[in-house]
This record gives C-alpha cells, structure tokens and sequence, in this order.
C-alpha cells in the first residue's frame, strides 16, 4: 500500500514537470495561434537555454544572473529565427505556409541538434540547493515547489499582458481576426516577432525548471518538442489556458504512471493520450 | 517490351542494367557496397513517401518507426515460428500496410489534413521508438541485437562474391518491384483519381472518386514498401537497434531525398537517394561530425527554395537551351506562392 504522504510527494513531482510541460505548451500555441507556425524546433530551445545557465553556472556566474543569461540568448536567438526564417515562411498563406512553417523549424530544429552535438555533448543540470519542503504530512523536493512557484508567477504574469496591455490586446485581436486587426492599424508582423521571442523565453524557462530537476542534453530537445505538441494537442493548440490544464494534467499522469507502472509504459500513455486527442478532436489543431 | 502496360519500361530497364552493373568496378570494396545499398534503400523509402505524400498529401512523419515495426517483426516471427526470414517478411510487410491504411483510413474518413496527418504519425513514431527501446524482452532494448537473417551467405559462396554484394541485389530487386508498381500505379485508374483527389478533393468526391478507398490503398502501398525497405535496412547493418529507426535517421533522410530529386516525379527518389548518399559518402570523409547539421540545413533551404527538386530544374535548363521559350515539359508540379 502506498502511503498518503508518498502520494502527495508524486503529486507535487507531477505537477513539477507539468509546470515544465505547461510552459512549452504555451510556447508552441502562442506561435501557432499567431502565425500559424508550428515551431518544431522549441525543444532546441529549451535545450539552448539550459545548457547555456548550466555553463555560466560551471564558470562561476550565479545561478539567477546564469538563469537570467540563458533566456536572454534564447530570447535573441528566437529573434534572428523570426527575422530571417520566419519572415521566408510568412510570404506564403494557409495551408502551404503550415507545411512550410513544420519543414523549417523540422530542419532548424536538425540543423540545431547538429550543431550543438558537436560542441556540448554531456548532459548538463542547473542544481538548485532548496532544501525539502514540508506539505502537510509529506516532504517534497524543494526543486519541484520552486519550479512550481516560477512557472505559476510567469504565466501569470503573461496572462496578465495579453489581458490588459495595449499590446496583449493587439496580440489577442491578431488571434482572432487577422485582417481586423490590420484595419485597425496593428502591424501584424512586429506583434509575431515579439510573440515568437516571449515564446522562445518561455520554452527557454522550461528547459531551465527541467534541468533543475535533471540532466538536459542536446538529445532531449526533440522530445521536448514533442511533449509541446502533446501538450498542446491535449490542450487545444489555440487555447492557452488549455495548455497550461493540458500540462499539469499530463505531467500528473506522467509521473503517477512512471510510478506505478514504469517509465517507458508512462511515455507511452502519454504519446498515446495525443493519438487518442487527435482522433477525437482533430478540430483542436485545423482550425 | 510492352509499353502499353508500362509507359516507360525501357527508362526503367536502363536504370536497372546501371544499378547492376554499378557495383563491379567497387566490388572489391565493402564500403561503397554499403554506400549503394545505402542508395537503393533510401530511394526505397522515398519512394514510398513518394506514394503517400507526392501524390496524397498525406505526410507519413513515422517511416523510421513502421521500417523498425518491419524489421522486428520479420525478426521475431522468423524466430518464434522457426521459419526463413523470406517467409516471415511477408508478414511484417502486411502488418505495416496494416498500421499505415489503418492511419490512411482514419485520416481520410475524418478528413485530416496534411498536418494533422504530420503530427498523427509523428506521435505514432513516437511511441513505436519507446517501445523498441522499453520492450527490452521482445527487442533487446536499446542495445538491440545481431540480426542476420536472410540467409545469402550460401548464394554468395556459389557466386563467388561477397554476402553485401548478394544483399545489394536483393535489394535492388525490390526497388526495381516498387518502381514498376510505382509507374503502374500513376498511370492507372488509381494515379488519375490520386492527381483529382490532390487537386480538389471535394470536386473529386462529387465526381464519383471514393476519396477515403483510393487514400487507404496508397497509404497501405507505402506501409509495405516501408516495411520491407525497414527490415532490408536492418539486415544491412547486420544489427538491429532503435536508433536506425530514428526519425533523424530515416524520415529526415527520406524527405531530404525525396524533395532533392524531386517530388511526383518517377525517378526523383532514385535521384534524390544518389545525390543525397554523395553527399552523405563525402562528409563522411570530412565532416562526419557535421552530418545532421547538413542536412537539417538541406532540409530548410530545399523546402524554401528548391521545392521542385533536381529533375525539373534539369529538364526546363535543358528545354530553354534546346527550345528557347519552350514549355517545362513533363509533369506539372506546383509552383511556389512568392
């Protein structure tokens, strides 16, 4: 028999990595949602921001500026992506720049892993030293209310800017009418660039709280990219608050499965849990 | 030769009087068999996705996990039944054809569109790599194991040459099978409702084209085709281990060629698979290291600048030398939307 406190410290890990989860989901819909492109190369992402804290970590730099770094890079990073990538991608409309969006982030997020194998290839954590934390009865791993806490406070405050900014609203209304939004004066192109950089940071944090709680390597971004898809398949690919319930959900049915039934069958339950998404409710990715 | 039932037959004779006479001046050595095999194979699979996405617009992301489907099947049947591999590949091959119309099946009644067929099966590969890898009983685990069935090492001894060089002719068997399958296909009934149904699937159903058959036959084809270049591909490597069956390393590599030699063009995966395994032979000697960063480059730059690939590019540079003004010739192929 497993004991309340063991199942509260599994709920606590699951919602962890859900928060994980949750963030990259948000990071594939904001794009998609915006400009109809399926950044398959978000793993990469999360991977660039990881490894890169981790370094600034080894060399000396302090966890929260090394952190900090990381996501800024990314943030760059996605920058150029957008201004040189993407800008080929938008010159084509519906379905064809769908395909072309999935071609280039395909090749980008190869080109990437290529790259970078070649020069990080160890696999790299960011240890946060939290001491375990008591909920009620149970003790639960201070990394996993931390990267809680992180995840809660930055949706939050995303949330926050697409509500009530001038800009969050422009982003909003680029969501739900392209053309509206053109008439009434939005540049449509300026407001993607900026989505896309807060989506690249967002993934980048992601692979921040994954590499707290565990090794990172080059070979994990593809399977970050497909948690994101997951996610957001689960989730509803244009709703946000969607990926972020579709996250904690998964992340809670991840680590319960891996617990009880094994790790590679848990994975399976969650590819599994797309599939059946995407049978089910097709809708949530076309339209 | 009956050009009526084969448009083509004598193209398709030469390529094969080249493909074969193509190892001789190698025979000797066992890299460039492998390099050839490597060819044949990958043009093996490109022309599967040829099949199911050139003329379908259904996007199989799962090549690489449906080929390790037909590799470990064949393996384990052949084991656990105590029989040849020759007859265990017919098994696995339909098992994949199984797999793939099943996905054909469901994508076309529910009307998925390209993507949602990209990520389907992308998720299917997915799980198909997890449990290669996590089956440690059935499969090894992660570390696989020795696989060499197909016994030609008796043909080899009787010949005279090498058991690679055997296996190259096997393979190249079935490549010349699936090509005259392929040129059967596109010019029969079946490639007249595939060219309606890609250019209006609507239009295509109100004239009396069952949309859902016509796609669920393509999709079991390139099952089979996958499967059996799958479990060729394994037998190459005399190994058999998840990571050959990696989207990286197949369905990548597959598109790549696909779209260099290009799409819905008869020969574009023949093509495709020489160009790219040069490619792929020449870094090997000097950039080993920088393979997939190549070719994911490759795949961004063809997708947004060479999309109709090498032999349309060929064929209008050579028409407007000969015919200045002339026409492109051949089959239409879409344009890009700049």
């Amino acid at each position: 028999m497993v004991s309340v406190s063991t199942l509260a410290a599994i709920t606590v890990d699951g919602l962890a990595f859900g928060a994980s989860l949750a963030l990259l989901g948000v990071g594939i819909t904001l794009v998609y949602g915006l400009g109809e492109v399926l950044n398959l190369a978000i793993g990469a992402f999360a991977v660039i921001a990881a490894i890169s804290a981790s370094l600034l970590v080894d060399g000396g730099v302090a966890l929260p500026v090394a952190a900090l770094a990381g996501l800024g890079l990314v943030g760059v990073f996605g920058l150029v992506v957008d201004r040189t990538l993407l800008s080929l991608v938008y010159r084509s409309e519906g379905e064809e720049r769908i395909l072309l969006g999935i071609f280039t982030t395909l090749g980008l997020a190869v080109l990437l892993e290529g790259v970078l194998v070649n020069f990080v290839s160890s696999r790299y954590s960011l240890p946060l030293d939290v001491p375990p934390v008591n909920v009620g009865a149970a003790l639960v791993t201070g990394t996993s209310v931390v990267s809680i806490a992180v995840a809660s406070v930055v949706l939050l405050v995303l949330f926050a800017f697409l509500n009530r900014t001038f800009l969050g609203k422009a982003t909003r209304t680029i969501f739900q009418d392209e053309r509206g939004a053109q008439l009434v004066g939005i540049d449509p192109r300026k407001i993607r660039t900026l989505v896309f950089v807060l989506s690249a940071v967002v993934a980048g944090l992601a692979g921040l709280l994954v590499a707290a709680r565990s090794n990172v390597g080059v070979g994990n971004a593809f399977q970050f990219t497909t948690f994101a898809l997951i996610v957001s398949i689960v989730g509803g690919v244009r709703s946000l608050v969607g990926a972020v319930i579709a996250g904690a959900l998964l992340g809670l049915v991840n680590t319960f499965a891996s617990f009880f039934v094994g790790s590679y069958v848990a994975t399976v339950i969650l590819f599994g849990a797309a599939i059946v998404f995407l049978l089910f409710r097709p809708e949530v990715m076309s339209s | 030769m009956n050009t009526d039932t084969l448009p083509g037959a004598r193209t398709l004779a030469l390529v094969a009087v080249l493909f074969a006479v193509a190892p001789i001046p190698v025979a000797g050595s066992g890299y460039y068999i492998g390099v050839l095999s490597r060819v044949l194979l990958f043009a093996l699979f490109a022309l599967a996705l040829n099949i199911v996405f050139g003329h379908n617009d259904q996007l199989f992301l799962f090549m690489g996990g449906l080929g390790g489907i037909g590799a470990y099947t064949t393996a384990l049947v052949a084991d656990t039944v105590g029989v040849t591999a020759w007859l265990a590949l017919p098994v696995a091959a339909l098992l994949c054809g199984g797999i793939a119309l099943s996905v054909s099946w469901i994508s076309a009644r529910r009307r998925f569109t390209v993507i949602l067929i990209s990520i389907l099966t992308l998720n299917l590969q997915l799980v198909f790599t997890e449990v290669f890898v996590g089956a440690r009983d059935l499969t090894g685990g992660s570390t696989g194991f020795p696989y060499e069935l197909f016994s030609l090492s008796g043909v080899a001894e009787t010949a005279g040459v090498p058991t690679p060089v055997v296996l190259y002719y096997v393979i190249l068997a079935f490549l010349i099978a699936g090509m005259v399958l392929y040129i059967w296909l596109i010019n029969s009934k079946y490639g007249m409702a595939f060219e309606a149904i890609r250019e209006d699937e609507t239009a295509a159903e109100s004239i009396g084209i069952d949309v859902v058959r016509y796609k669920t036959i393509a999709g079991f084809v390139a099952g089979v085709i996958i499967g059996i270049a799958g479990t060729l591909l394994a037998r190459e490597a005399t190994y058999i281990t998840p990571s050959i069956f990696t989207f990286l390393a197949v369905d990548v590599i597959a598109l790549v060629v696909l779209i260099v030699g290009g799409i819905r063009q008869t020969y574009g995966p023949i093509v495709g698979a020489v160009v790219v395994e040069a490619i792929e032979a020449a870094l090997s000697n000097y950039a080993a290291n920088w393979r997939a960063a190549i070719f994911g480059a490759l795949l961004i730059v063809l997708f947004l600048y060479f999309r109709s690939g090498v032999i349309v590019t060929v064929r209008d540079v050579l028409d407007d030398d000969v015919l200045p003004g002339g026409g492109s010739g051949g089959q239409p192929v879409e344009t890009e939307a700049d």
